[in-house]
């Protein structure tokens, strides 16, 4: 490992690629969304200087014209936060429940359990039922899993 | 002292041998050891990367492959190994003041059959199947023991599934290096390798073992980086030692498979992978290793 350095994967990578482009005062939403899809899909990892996250800095002005927070907020969504599986196994079904309930929309709940692979009923359409389906997937993969290792 | 590392999965197509032998090139090459690499899986991908298909050919003729050795030599006492090493094999130009090379143990389509015939033949002096087998794996583990005298490494590449001689590796190493493709269905053969290889029974027993106890790490393989694969990755570190390492999807990677007459040094033939191998090396066979050694 480099020294003064860390390595930065997957949602941590990505998240630190839209901190850096909501930086530059002249990328509207449109180009820094594709910006940022084309650096998530062609770079696997970043090495990051410890001093880095200093420079990149709070977003400036320019970036926060109205139409960009909107823009920006829609695409922003991280489907993979948080990770479902793991807070059950962690802190349990509540804590879970807690950490979902601050995704309201309904479309969020679903790309959600898309990409974390936790299958929900097409007919479920209110958030608080998604939210619980979504738990009890999570609960379901890992008594599976526990179930297969012996 | 020779140590010995096995490469291992049950699960099939996750990159054991290109692993072997990426390992086996970087302690030649960087760590100047004298490295066997021992393959036993019946694809024999790693002797055709060390080989290539002609060299492979010509040792299989000679009836000097892992499954003539073990058929051969199974009841003898006098065990005399090294006429079945292939020695300075691959395709890495080494440093002519360095002692470090690469020798294979090649690797047979037979293997299977032979473990079924040696079983066989150890049955008719002992009917219990679980001894026998016992007896069929100490043998095989004591066989593949013997050429730690000669070399300083020997990487055993397992095959997937559970043979007699995958059995073996698994005792005999100090070390185990579990390479796996970050998707779901990897999860499960992760679980069930590691039982095998902490020798417990269920998750229970595996989770009392504190990693650093243990006697493998897990290597995320065919990284692409997408959110997805994170969030599966932070799951099995839940239950399993990860390396730092991660090998990504890299042609570089892939071409590497191909065994050149031309030797070449370790940048030109690994390109852009090599700054993950030699992470990949620092983790396993470093001075300072991260993943532990058994006891």
């Amino acid at each position: 490992m480099t020294k003064g350095s860390k390595p930065l994967w997957g949602t941590s990578k990505d998240a630190y690629f839209r901190r850096t482009l909501k930086t530059e005062a002249g990328l509207g939403a449109a180009a820094s969304e594709r910006l940022f899809r084309r650096l998530r899909a062609e770079i696997v990892q970043v090495r990051l200087r410890d001093a880095a996250s200093e420079v990149v800095g709070p977003p400036l002005e320019a970036a926060t014209e109205p139409h960009a927070i909107d823009a920006t907020a829609a695409s922003a969504f991280d489907p993979y936060s948080p990770n479902v599986v793991v807070v059950v196994r962690t802190v349990g079904r509540e804590r879970a429940l807690e950490a979902l309930s601050r995704i309201d929309r309904v479309e969020h709940l679903r790309l959600l359990a898309r990409e974390q692979q936790l299958s929900i009923e097409a007919g479920i359409d209110s958030p608080a039922d998604i939210r619980a389906a979504i738990v009890s997937a999570a609960e379901r993969r890992i008594a599976n899993r526990r179930a297969a290792a012996s | 002292m020779s140590e010995f590392v096995a490469i291992a999965n049950r699960k099939g197509g996750v990159g054991k041998s290109t692993v072997a032998v990426m390992l086996a090139h970087a302690a030649a090459a960087w760590g100047g050891k004298r490295v066997l690499v021992v393959d036993l899986d019946t694809q024999c991908n790693a002797s055709l990367m060390l080989i290539g298909g002609g060299g492979w050919d010509k040792a299989r003729r000679a009836g000097k492959t892992i499954a003539d050795y073990f058929y051969d030599r199974f009841d003898k006492t006098a065990e005399d190994e090294s006429e079945y090493v292939v020695n300075n094999v691959g395709d890495i130009a080494h440093p002519r003041t360095s002692k470090g090379k690469v020798s294979l143990l090649p690797g047979s389509l037979m293997l299977e059959d032979v473990q079924g015939e040696l079983f066989l033949m150890v049955a008719k002096k002992d009917l219990d199947a679980d001894a026998v087998g016992v007896q069929v794996r100490g043998r095989m583990k004591r066989m593949v023991k013997h050429f730690g005298m000669d070399f300083d490494l020997v990487i055993l590449d397992c095959p997937p599934g559970l043979s007699f001689a995958a059995l073996a590796a698994l005792d005999l190493a100090s070390r185990v290096v579990v390479p796996f493709r970050p998707d779901f269905v990897s999860q499960f053969a992760l679980d069930r390798v590691a039982l095998l290889i902490e020798r417990v029974e269920d998750a229970d027993q595996l989770a009392d073992i504190p990693f650093a106890k243990r006697r493998y790490a897990c290597l995320p393989n065919y990284v692409r980086g997408g959110g997805r694969e994170q969030l599966l990755l932070d799951q099995i570190a839940l239950d399993h030692p990860l390396l730092t390492a991660r090998l990504p999807l890299l042609d570089s990677v892939a071409r590497a498979f191909d065994w050149d007459e031309t030797r070449k040094s370790m940048d030109q033939k690994y390109t852009d992978a090599l700054p993950h191998l030699r992470t990949l090396y620092d983790e396993v066979l470093g001075p300072r290793p991260k993943l532990a050694r058994a006891g």
